[in-house]
C-alpha cells in the first residue's frame, strides 16, 4: 500500500487539503456467515477530492459504502471519522454525522412529487407542523439549479413521470440537499444519458471543491478517468492500490482489478451477407405517440445497436416486437411473414423463436427467492415435462448445459438466485432465454451494473451467438457498447431513425451528434457546453 | 433431535412448528391424561383434516400473492348443492353425482375468483369476499323458497364420519389432497410457475408464463379444496347447513402462516402448512379440554396470525 502522502499531489487546484485525512478506516473486515466481504482494509480519503473506488463485482466496494453508510456494520475494526470515532447505526444515523450515499438502486417514491421526494429526510414544516409545500418545492428548485438541471425537471411533478435518468437525478439532488460532508455515489450515475452527465459532474466538481469528500463507484472507466483525483482499486475484499488518477494506464488498472490482463475488451466484428433474407423487418412502427413510425432490418449474424438519449422509444421498439405492448401500428415480420406476438410467451416455441431479455434483472428476468435451477428453466420447462410432470433427469442435463455454455459460477444449484453477485444473475437472465434456441435475440442494456470481466464475457457470447446465425438486436445506453459491439446502430430520437451508422461512421461522435438531433433539439444546449 | 430432523425433507419454519406441537402435546398429555388416548388422538387428527383440506388450497392462493376470502360459502355452497342434488336422486351409486356436483360447484366458484383476480385485476382481498357473499346471498334466498334436502350421499358419509383400522376416513382424505398437492406444488410445470407468479408477475409474463392462467388454476384449486371440506363435513355432521364453513376461514389462513409461507407470495414449503394445522388443531382441543368458550379459540387463532406474521416479516428484515 502506497504512503498518504503519494497522492497528495494529486489533490487538484482550489481543493482544501489537510493535513490528516477526514475519513480514515484501519483493519475494517465484515464477513457473512462463512463468506469474507472485506478483509483487513485499510483506506485513507481526504476531504475535497473525488475518490473513485474501483473493482470488478463482488470485490468488496459496495460493502465497503454500505459499512460507511451505516446499513451494515464491520465484523472488525475501526473508522474515523474528522479525527472522531464514527460508527453509524443507520443511514439516518449515518446522515447525521455528515455521510450520506446514493445507492444504484433508486429510492425515490414514485407517486410523491420531485418536490417531496428530495425534501423527504427533513422536508420544511409551516408553524403548525406540517408540511410547508411552498418552502418544500422552492428548496427542491434551489438545488435542482444548483446542480444546473432546473430547467429541465419540475418539481411538481410525480417521480414516476420522470424517465430513468431524471429520477436518478432526483436521488442525487436528495443526497446533496443534506450537504454531507462525504458523498458516496455507488454506481449512481449508471442510468444517466449523456446529457444528464455533465451537469451532475459539474455539480460534483463544485462539491469537491467546497470540501466535500466524494467516494465514487463507477463502471464506466472514462467517467472515472474524467472525474476522479484519486483512484483505490479493491480485488476479493483486499484494497489493493490507490494512486493519483492519471498515473496508470488503462492497462496496468484493469490488470490490478482481475488479477489478471485482458486481451481486448470488445471481440472482433464479423462480417455480414449482404445477401441473406433478414431475420427480423419491421416497417412503419407506431405506439401510442412514443414511436413515430420506424422501419428496421436485422439481418441473421448481425448485432444490431438501439442507441440515443434515454427515454425516446428504444425500449418501446423491442417491447413492441416481444409482443407487450398493445395497440402497435405498422407490420413486423420474422423471416419474412408477419410476427403477432402476444408476449413474450410466444416466442418460446414454433418456428419464428424470438427471446427478450429485459432492462431490470431484479423485478423482470429473474425470481430472486427462488432457486437457480428453476430460473434457469423457467421459459423451458415444458420441453422437459410430459403431462406437465417435470423430469428432473433432463432438467438436470440442461441446466448444466446451461452452466457450461455460460459459465455461470454457482455454488449450489438450489440456492436463491439472489446469492448470486450481479454479473452471474445477468449471465443466467441471458442462459434463461437461450435454452429456448431463439433466432431473435433482444436485449436491453445486458451490462448495466456489471464488472468489467463479466461484460466481456457476455460480448463474446454474443458476438460467437451472432457468428452461428442469431440475429440480435440490443439496447444500450453505454455509447462506447455501441461502438465497440454493434455492427450496425440505429440512433432512436424522439420515437424515429434519425441515423443508422456503421463502419467508420459508427464513433461515439456521430452517435452523440446524432442522439442529440443536430443540436436543434432542446437537450442539446446544456451538452454542448 | 436437530439431527434428527435435519435428514428429513423439512424447512426450518416445519421443523420449529412440529417441535412446537409435539412441545404442546407433552404439555397437554402431563395436565390431561386422555391426550394420549388412541381415540383422542384420532379425534384430533379428524378435526384436524377439515381444516388440512381447507387450508390446502388457501396455500396454493398464498403462494400467488393472494388471498381466497369466500372459503366459507364455498364449502356451504358445495355442501348445499351437493345434499340437494342427493336429495333430487336419493338411488344408490346415482346418488353420487351430488358429489360431483359439489366438487363443479368449487371449481366454478374458484374460476370465478380466478376470472375477477387475473383478468378484472380486482385485489383478492375484495373480489373473494364479494363472491363469499354473492354466495351467501344466493343460498339464503333459495334456501327460503325451496325445501332442498339436506342429507349427505353414502360417499359423504363414508369419507366424513367412517373410520377404518380406527382412524377416520377423513384423515385419508386429507393425506392423498396432501401427496397430491406436494406432487404438484415440487414436480409440475403448474406448481413451478405457481412459485414464479407468486414471486412477482411481471417477471413471470416476461418469462413467457401465462400468469393469468395460473391464476385461474390457482384459485380453483383452492375452491375445490373448500368444496370436498364442505362435503365432508356435511357427511361428519349428517347434513348440510348454512354457516358451516364459518369456523374454517382464519384457521385455515393461520395454518398457512404459522408454516411459513410468506403472505407476500412466492415463498413456502406444503410440509410447515400440515405442521401448521397440526400445531393449530392441538391448541383448539387443549382450549376445549381446558373449557375455554369458542370465542377464546377465535381470539387465539388472531393472535397466532398477527404473530407469526409479525414474527416471519421481522425475521426477513433482518436475516
Amino acid at each position: 500500500m502506497p504512503p498518504p502522502m503519494q497522492y497528495l499531489e494529486s489533490a487538484r487546484e482550489g481543493a482544501l487539503i489537510d493535513a490528516a485525512p477526514l475519513l480514515q478506516l484501519t483493519g475494517i473486515g465484515k464477513s457473512y456467515g462463512g463468506v469474507v466481504a472485506l478483509r483487513d482494509v485499510d483506506f485513507d480519503a481526504r476531504r475535497g477530492s473525488i475518490h473513485a473506488v474501483l473493482g470488478e463485482n463482488g470485490a468488496g466496494k459496495s460493502t465497503l459504502m454500505k459499512i460507511l453508510a451505516g446499513v451494515v456494520r464491520p465484523t472488525d475494526g475501526a473508522i474515523s471519522l474528522d479525527g472522531e470515532a464514527y460508527s453509524p447505526t443507520s443511514p439516518a444515523d449515518a446522515a447525521r454525522s455528515g455521510i450520506v450515499c446514493i445507492f444504484q438502486e433508486l429510492s425515490v417514491i414514485p407517486d410523491l412529487s420531485v418536490a417531496a421526494n428530495i425534501c423527504l429526510a427533513d422536508p420544511p414544516r409551516t408553524r403548525l407542523g406540517l408540511i410547508d409545500r411552498k418552502r418544500q418545492a422552492q428548496m427542491a428548485r434551489d438545488v435542482l439549479w444548483e446542480m444546473g438541471v432546473g430547467q429541465d425537471i419540475d418539481v411538481s411533478r410525480l417521480c414516476r413521470q420522470l424517465p430513468l435518468s431524471k429520477r436518478q437525478i432526483v436521488e442525487i439532488a436528495k443526497a446533496v440537499i443534506r450537504r454531507p460532508k462525504v458523498l458516496i455515489l455507488d454506481e449512481a450515475t449508471s442510468a444517466l444519458t449523456a446529457s444528464d452527465v455533465k451537469p451532475v459532474t459539474d455539480l460534483l466538481r463544485r462539491l469537491r471543491d467546497e470540501g466535500t469528500l466524494i467516494l465514487f463507484i463507477s463502471h464506466r472507466m472514462h467517467e472515472i478517468e474524467a472525474l476522479a483525483d484519486v483512484c483505490s482499486i479493491f480485488r476479493n475484499g483486499t484494497h489493493v492500490e490507490t494512486y493519483p488518477t492519471g498515473s496508470r494506464s488503462s492497462d496496468e488498472i484493469v490488470q490490478l482489478m482481475l488479477g489478471r490482463s485482458l486481451t481486448q475488451v470488445y471481440p472482433p466484428k464479423y462480417q455480414v451477407h449482404a445477401t441473406t433474407e433478414p431475420n427480423l423487418s419491421v416497417k412503419g412502427l407506431r405506439w401510442n405517440g412514443k414511436l413515430k413510425g420506424i422501419d428496421l432490418q436485422v439481418m441473421p449474424g448481425e448485432i444490431v445497436g438501439l442507441g440515443g438519449l434515454d427515454g425516446q422509444g428504444q425500449q418501446e421498439i423491442l417491447q413492441a416486437i416481444a409482443g407487450i405492448l398493445r395497440g402497435v401500428g405498422g407490420t413486423i415480420c420474422m423471416h419474412g411473414t408477419p410476427l403477432r406476438a402476444r408476449g413474450p410467451g410466444d416466442g418460446i416455441s414454433g418456428d419464428r423463436r424470438f427471446a427478450l431479455v429485459p432492462e431490470d434483472r431484479k423485478y423482470g428476468g429473474l425470481f430472486l427467492p427462488l432457486s437457480i435451477r428453476a430460473n434457469l428453466t423457467a421459459p423451458v420447462m415444458d420441453t422437459f415435462a410430459r403431462f406437465g410432470i417435470i423430469s428432473r433427469k433432463a432438467e438436470a442435463g440442461t441446466v448444466a448445459r446451461m452452466i457450461e455454455q455460460l459459465q455461470i459460477r454457482a455454488e449450489n444449484l438450489d440456492h436463491p438466485v439472489e446469492t448470486l453477485s450481479g454479473g452471474n444473475q445477468q449471465k443466467v437472465v441471458i442462459a434463461k432465454w437461450l435454452a429456448t434456441k431463439p433466432s431473435l435475440l433482444l436485449l436491453i442494456d445486458p451490462t448495466r451494473g456489471i464488472d468489467i470481466g463479466t461484460k466481456q464475457e457476455i460480448y463474446r457470447l454474443l458476438r460467437r451467438l451472432a457468428e452461428e446465425g442469431l440475429a440480435i438486436m440490443i439496447y444500450t445506453t453505454d455509447y462506447d457498447e455501441l461502438v465497440g459491439l454493434c455492427d450496425r446502430a440505429l440512433i432512436i430520437y424522439d420515437g424515429c431513425v434519425r441515423a443508422e451508422l456503421a463502419g467508420d461512421d459508427l464513433s461515439e461522435h456521430n452517435i452523440l451528434k446524432n442522439a442529440l438531433n443536430l443540436g436543434e433539439a432542446p437537450h442539446s444546449r446544456e451538452a454542448q457546453q | 433431535m436437530t439431527a434428527v430432523f435435519a435428514r428429513l425433507p423439512f424447512d426450518v419454519p416445519t421443523r420449529s412448528i412440529v417441535m412446537a406441537a409435539a412441545l404442546l402435546l407433552l404439555v397437554g398429555g402431563w395436565q390431561y391424561p386422555q391426550f394420549f388416548s388412541p381415540p383422542y388422538l384420532a379425534q384430533q387428527l379428524q378435526s384436524g383434516a377439515f381444516l388440512g383440506i381447507v387450508a390446502a388450497g388457501a396455500m396454493v392462493v398464498i403462494l400467488l400473492g393472494h388471498i381466497d376470502l369466500s372459503v366459507p360459502w364455498t364449502m356451504t355452497a358445495a355442501a348445499t348443492v351437493a345434499t340437494a342434488v342427493v336429495g333430487l336422486t336419493p338411488e344408490v351409486l346415482v346418488s353420487e353425482k351430488g358429489v360431483l356436483a359439489g366438487l363443479a360447484v368449487g371449481a366454478a366458484v374458484g374460476a370465478v375468483n380466478g376470472f375477477g383476480v387475473a383478468y378484472l385485476r380486482i385485489p383478492s382481498m375484495i373480489w373473494t369476499l364479494a363472491t363469499n357473499n354473492v354466495l351467501m346471498g344466493i343460498l339464503v334466498y333459495f334456501s327460503g323458497f325451496y325445501a332442498l334436502s339436506s342429507r349427505p350421499s353414502p360417499l359423504m358419509s363414508m369419507l366424513g364420519s367412517g373410520r377404518m383400522f380406527s382412524i377416520p376416513n377423513v384423515v385419508f382424505v386429507w393425506v392423498a389432497v396432501s401427496l397430491i398437492l406436494l406432487f404438484i406444488l415440487r414436480s409440475t410445470t403448474l406448481g413451478r410457475r405457481i412459485y414464479m407468479v407468486g414471486t412477482h408477475e411481471p417477471a413471470a409474463y416476461l418469462s413467457g408464463v401465462n400468469s393469468r392462467g395460473v391464476l385461474v388454476a390457482g384459485f380453483v384449486i383452492a375452491g375445490i379444496c373448500s368444496a370436498m371440506a364442505g362435503m365432508l363435513l356435511a357427511g361428519y355432521a349428517g347434513q348440510s347447513y348454512q354457516r358451516m364453513g364459518d369456523t374454517y376461514l382464519l384457521p385455515g389462513i393461520a395454518a398457512v402462516v404459522l408454516g411459513g409461507t410468506s403472505l407476500f407470495g412466492g415463498r413456502g414449503n406444503y410440509s410447515g402448512t400440515v405442521a401448521g394445522v397440526m400445531l393449530l388443531t392441538l391448541m383448539a382441543s387443549i382450549l376445549s379440554i381446558m373449557q375455554a368458550p369458542e370465542a377464546a379459540k377465535q381470539i387465539v387463532y388472531g393472535v397466532v396470525v398477527i404473530t407469526m406474521v409479525g414474527f416471519y416479516s421481522l425475521r426477513e428484515r433482518y436475516s
